[in-house]
């Protein structure tokens, strides 16, 4: 659609002001001329952005309306900020609902149909550490705790899987290297030398709740599960929670330690006479035979020894306090760490899950139970095994090439070793250690001239949907759809979403997404004040995770619409998150669904999850200034200015007449925010909100009291939005569903494209959010348009001239 | 060629991990770009510290006279062998691990302070800041051409606390007593196995160490025909990065034929360590044997070793007094037998130290010992430990430093008037680091 230029824009009347129709609606098309919005903007704009005071560094005055589309950076500041309700200001004249919502419409028709093709390629894209020990359990049945071999990576525009960010050095390649040998040894079985694997208890874990997967009548402890690397002897050796001084903590005497394997009791531990005494360095088991392979270790106590504690105080929930104890409280021994040795006496390797996915054949010569026994020779076999590995690992078809290159080290790794298992290790190991595989390359055809669009190769398309749905390699389904070319037929394309979405792999798209997108990763290093909050231990903190996994994956599982993450009558919740939020009658370590009632209307939605309000609050108090913050990222795509430098922190009320020194509300603290004028402009933007969530407090309780005064949950918006206490926050977001729905498709479409969206991105936001409408913006519809857009189907050819040197 | 430093300077804040990661630490120590051959210039000198927290017991440590010829303290006796190496210092002021005024306590959670004499800054979140500690900046100048350019070790598990510890301070600061930067701590690794390994690389024997090195080398050389391989479709762009991917890999290859060259000096009777040891003896032992075998390979010329944390209640049955915890013992209340007890633990903690200068000692290198071109201070960062006094600190200076250092002295010191940062500003000028301050320094210390 070409742009058509009307002249003569001044002789439009100026009545034309007026809308014609009251329900919102985009035009149809632009009425002629721009003189609406011209009158518009002098009216309600231009009075601060001008050319004289420059506010904001925004000369709205001077905007040629007509050539909207070559403005387009400054037209989508102006429309991001609009669709947030931020501006006009606070104390500005507004033009009513009706009328602003036909001026932003406008704009956003004219930009989108000016729209230039924005398709940078995302670039190299190195496969970050959970993406990592994703694709080796995909690759080899192998669950590995990644964090032992790679450092954590950076993270930009909110995602750590944004290719620009995720560099190489010499380090990171050497931790590559190892780990490649590492666990292509572990995956095979190998007769390594005995080693150790700790593990910690979290120090603030509440330890008189029986855990899920351990014997029923016990409590505490800890579940591990650990890949044995062979048959063979190993020991669990166990220390219990040490404080100051590093003796064990925990007077009450009695207490039972039971270690299992597989649910099986391998040592019963008297804990006062075998673990309390060791000063910090505890006690290991005889040693146990266990085959190689996934199995899980239970240590945990008899729960025989429940007795009321004798103390006068009301016992907290959380049970043991770090690094010392609290005086008068009696404390349960606490499971601190768990250390598991061995082998010793290798015995070789019997059957684990990964040499099952690894071999897929085997060397003739060998029958196999129920089956024809195989007369492959070793070199045939083995180049099959090697050829699914580069299929599965490179993610495409293996070539000549990789099976040359990879027999070539099977042979010297059979040669050194000494056996068929030892070939095959080395061509694994080759394989982990490949460019290809730590890599997403996207390759570019020949054939295109610079600066014209291409599609990404079925193969490239086939990776995008698996990292960006699983996390993860693609399967075999999606690889072999890739390479016979069938994988950009749309219907196709719909089709694998849909199955991809409903794979049980899509749950890595909830954890990673939430984890980042509502910051849900920082609960692991949010720490209470312990005098503050000694309710708050290391099971809410895990319960606030699982809670906000199973909310956000029935959105995703049950095709809801993203709208219900704002309104949704029901949310997961276990013994632990109950008793915190105040839902009787829950009982036990599961997590079931829970109706809210009207009683818990507070908890309805994101903005009443503990995880949220937690994450958004200091150690020792709310800050409604953080969460008002978050809240305009997070939901309305808006950041607030930053504060000016030096704001001095926050002042002690002094005592009053009487000499009692009287804490100050949260409200009364922040009072400068809102009486100071340089202050205000920016914080009645945002802070409004975050006291509207006062009543939750630190740890995201209930409360109505702050410091023995109640709490006043009100605020003013800039639009004019009274505001009183959550539910009125929660409907304010409802009348802005449509920013929201936009600034959640933008954080999906960075998490999937791997790159920061730019303003050039946004009419494809736009369109994506406007086709979800026919769906009611059901997850499912926001993903599919994703996946149906140019920019995740294509890339754009790059001018030889233009790269960028990369920084040293 | 260069490294990139993007890693290093975005890096989070490392907490003190025990047996955890061996990555981190290789991470931090990431040799600048560097000649690989050593101008033999000087002698290639090599520096230990040692920290032990709650002091010493009073009135069993210090000489009876000044300067030479004094009779062998208590405390220190276990060191009497050695003594044309030893220098003992008395008198010296910890300022820098002083809580501030009206705060008390505060002065456990300052390890961090001693080697760079700058007092830690309250917090216990993860904006931390100590000071760059002097075995870094030591590591900077002499470690960049050995396999690693230091070597942190620990004998005491940090134990779950990885941050809260006490009056609003971080346990990083007890954690550790060497930081890269201001904001770096270096983790301590406990594990002497991962110690090994990082040193001679994984592996049950020697033979299986080399074929790993072998192996990796294979790999690394056949890359070159994945990375031209993925270049050929790439654009402009990614073929830069690929271009600088190929650089990163030569870089490792270099690194690698270090290590190999460094491998084959260990000694074929060298058993692999199995994690962490049962007894404090054995495992402290190890670890010094250990650095001891760094030093003697050139693997590295630089080592810390943290004695204790604060605040332990650890026992040391191998000792005279065998069922006197530390911390405990270390707040004697003044009375003349505990304080007795305490010294006993002293001695035995110098009988450790012991350990490893006799290992340096009896280690040829160049035209002389090891013990000759090391320098290893041990100190504290309290003296009467039963009131947390940070005034006439214990501190000892052992080895030749290549000449620098002139031993069997005892060297006496005004009380409170010297701040520790004087020796450590003196220690990094026997190896030729001239430094205008560090810390809370005065100027150099006299008579060094």
């Amino acid at each position: 659609m070409s742009v058509a230029l009307v002249s003569g824009q001044s002789s439009q009347p100026a009545e034309q002001s007026k809308p014609t129709s009251t329900h919102q609606a985009r035009p149809q098309s632009p009425p002629p001329g721009t003189a609406t919005q011209r009158a518009l903007i002098d009216q309600y704009c231009v009075a601060c952005h001008n050319a004289r005071l420059k506010t904001a560094g925004l000369l709205l005055d001077e905007l040629d309306l007509a050539h909207l589309g070559n403005h387009a950076e400054i037209g989508e500041k102006v429309v991001r900020k609009l669709r947030a309700g931020l501006m006009p200001p606070a104390g500005m004249r507004r033009p009513d609902a009706a009328t602003l919502e036909s001026l932003i419409g406008w704009m956003e028709h004219e930009l989108n149909r000016s729209a230039v093709t924005y398709l940078p390629p995302p670039g190299l894209h190195r496969l970050n550490r959970t993406e990592y020990a994703n694709a080796i359990r995909d690759l080899l049945a192998l669950e590995v705790d990644a964090a032992k071999f790679l450092p954590p990576d950076d993270s930009t525009r909110g995602f750590d899987n944004i290719a620009g960010a995720l560099t190489m050095s010499p380090a990171l390649m050497e931790a590559y290297l190892s780990a490649a040998g590492k666990i292509s040894r572990l995956a095979i079985g190998d007769a390594a030398a005995p080693t150790q694997a700790v593990f910690d208890v979290p120090s603030d874990t509440a330890q008189n709740y029986y855990i899920e997967g351990l014997p029923f009548g016990t409590r505490g402890g800890m579940l591990i599960k650990y890949q044995f690397p062979v048959d063979g002897e190993y020991t669990f050796r166990v220390k219990g929670v040490t404080g100051y001084f590093t003796a064990v903590l925990g007077q009450i005497a009695g207490e039972q330690l039971e270690v299992t394997v597989d649910g099986e009791r391998v040592k019963l531990f008297d804990w006062d006479r075998e673990i309390k005494n060791t000063t910090g360095n505890g006690r290991a088991t005889q040693r146990v035979p266990v085959k190689a392979g996934l199995h899980t270790v239970g240590v945990t106590f008899l729960a025989t020894n429940d007795v009321p504690g004798t103390e006068l105080n009301k016992p907290f929930q959380r049970t043991m306090n770090t690094p010392g104890e609290i005086s008068g409280f009696l404390f349960y021994p606490h499971v601190g760490q768990v250390t598991i040795e061995g082998p010793f006496n290798p015995e070789g390797v019997s059957d684990t899950a990964s040499r099952r996915k690894i071999f897929v054949c085997r060397p003739g010569g060998r029958r196999e139970e129920g089956r024809a026994a195989t007369t492959l020779n070793e070199a045939t076999c083995a180049r099959r095994i090697v050829s699914t590995l580069a299929k599965h690992a490179f993610r495409r078809p293996a070539t000549r090439a990789d099976r040359e290159l990879l027999m070539e080290f099977y042979r010297t790794g059979r040669t050194e070793g000494g056996s068929f298992d030892d070939g095959i290790q080395a061509a694994l190991q080759r394989v982990l250690a490949d460019p290809q595989f730590l890599y997403r390359g996207e390759p570019e055809p020949a054939g295109v001239a610079a600066g014209k669009v291409y599609r990404v190769s079925d193969l490239a398309l086939a990776s995008r949907l698996s990292f960006f749905l699983w996390s993860s390699i693609p399967d075999d389904e999606l690889i072999d759809l890739a390479a016979q070319g069938k994988l950009a037929d749309p219907v196709v394309l719909e089709q694998q979403v849909r199955r991809m979405l409903k794979d049980p792999h899509s749950d890595a798209l909830v954890t990673n997404f939430t984890g980042q997108w509502l910051s849900v990763r920082s609960l692991r290093t949010s720490e209470p004040v312990v005098n503050l909050f000694p309710d708050f231990d290391d099971n809410l903190r895990n319960a606030f995770q699982r809670e906000m996994e199973l909310f956000f994956g029935s959105i995703l599982q049950e095709d809801r619409s993203v709208l219900d993450l704002l309104t949704a009558d029901y949310t997961f919740v276990n013994e632990r998150l109950a008793k915190h939020y105040g839902i009787p009658n829950v009982y036990g370590p599961r997590f079931r669904r829970v109706t809210l009632t009207p009683e818990l209307d507070v908890r309805r939605g994101l903005l009443g999850k503990g995880a949220l309000l937690t994450v958004t609050s200091q150690a020792a108090r709310t800050s409604p200034v953080i969460r008002g913050k978050w809240f305009l990222q997070t939901f309305l795509g808006v950041s607030p200015p930053d504060p000016p430098p030096n704001v001095p922190a926050i002042k002690e009320k002094p005592a009053d007449a009487t000499g009692n020194l009287k804490a100050p509300t949260m409200r009364q603290i922040l009072e400068e925010h809102h009486t100071n004028p340089a202050c205000a402009t920016c914080h009645r933007t945002f802070e409004p909100m975050g006291f509207a969530l006062e009543n939750f407090d630190a740890v995201g309780a209930w409360r109505t009291q702050d410091e023995g005064q109640p709490i006043d949950a009100t605020g003013t918006l800039a639009d004019g939005t009274k505001l009183d206490g959550v539910a009125s926050l929660r409907d304010l977001l409802v009348r802005y569903q449509g920013q929201f729905v936009r600034v959640i498709t933008e954080k999906l479409l960075t998490y999937a494209l791997g790159r920061g969206l730019e303003y050039q991105d946004m009419p494809l936001v736009r369109s994506i959010v406007g086709d979800a409408a026919t769906t009611k913006y059901r997850f499912s519809s926001i993903v599919a348009g994703i996946v149906r857009s140019q920019a995740f189907q294509m890339n754009m050819k790059t001018r030889e001239g233009n790269q960028l040197r990369v920084a040293r | 060629m260069f490294l990139t430093k993007k890693h290093m300077s975005r890096r989070t804040v490392l907490r003190g991990a025990g047996a955890a990661l061996a990555l981190p630490l290789l991470e931090a120590m990431v040799p600048a770009a560097t000649a690989l051959a050593q101008t033999a210039a000087n002698p290639r000198s090599r520096f230990v510290g040692l920290f032990v927290p709650h002091g010493m017991a009073p009135g069993y440590w210090v000489p009876d006279k000044v300067g030479t010829g004094f009779e062998f303290p208590y405390c220190f006796k276990p060191l009497e062998a050695y003594r044309d190496h030893v220098t003992i210092l008395s008198g010296l002021h910890s300022r820098s691990a002083e809580p501030p005024p009206g705060a008390t306590g505060a002065d456990h959670w300052v390890a961090a302070a001693f080697l760079c004499a700058n007092k830690p800054k309250k917090t216990n979140r993860a904006d931390v800041y100590a000071g760059t500690t002097i075995d870094q900046t030591i590591a900077q100048k002499i470690g960049q051409d050995t396999l690693l350019p230091s070597l942190q070790l620990a004998v005491e598990d940090p134990g779950a606390n990885s941050s809260n510890c006490g009056e609003g301070y971080s346990c990083t600061y007890t954690n550790t007593i060497s930081w890269s930067s201001p904001t770096q701590p270096l983790p301590m690794e406990l594990n002497p196995q991962v110690v090994f390994e990082r040193m001679f690389g994984d592996g049950s024997t020697g033979k299986e160490r080399a074929a790993r090195r072998m192996r990796n080398r294979s790999i690394l050389d056949s890359l070159n025909e994945s990375l031209s391989r993925l270049r050929r479709d790439s654009g402009p762009s990614d073929r830069a990065r690929l271009d600088q991917y190929a650089e990163d890999v030569r870089e490792i290859e270099r690194r690698l034929q270090i290590a190999m060259k460094a491998s084959t000096v260990a000694p074929a009777d060298l058993s692999v360590p199995v994690g962490v040891p049962q007894s404090f003896d054995e495992h402290i032992k190890l670890q010094f044997d250990l650095l001891a075998l760094a030093f003697q390979a050139d693997i590295t010329r630089v080592g810390t070793l943290l004695f204790a944390r604060d605040l332990t209640g650890r026992t040391y049955p191998e000792s005279e007094a065998p069922t006197v915890g530390f911390h405990g013992g270390s707040h004697h209340g003044e009375d003349p037998k505990r304080i007795a007890e305490l010294a006993k633990i002293n001695q035995y903690h110098v009988k450790m130290l012991a350990h490893l200068v006799a290992r340096l000692d009896k280690t040829a290198d160049g035209d002389g010992t090891l013990l000759d071109h090391s320098l290893v201070l041990y100190g504290s960062n309290m003296g009467n430990p039963n009131q947390h006094l940070h005034y006439d600190v214990p501190h000892v200076l052992v080895g030749g430093a290549s000449g620098k250092l002139t031993g069997g002295r005892h060297l006496a010191y005004p009380t409170r008037a010297v701040p520790t940062g004087n020796l450590l500003l003196s220690v990094m000028e026997t190896f030729d680091i001239h430094q205008d301050s560090i810390g809370d320094s005065t100027g150099r210390l006299e008579d060094l």
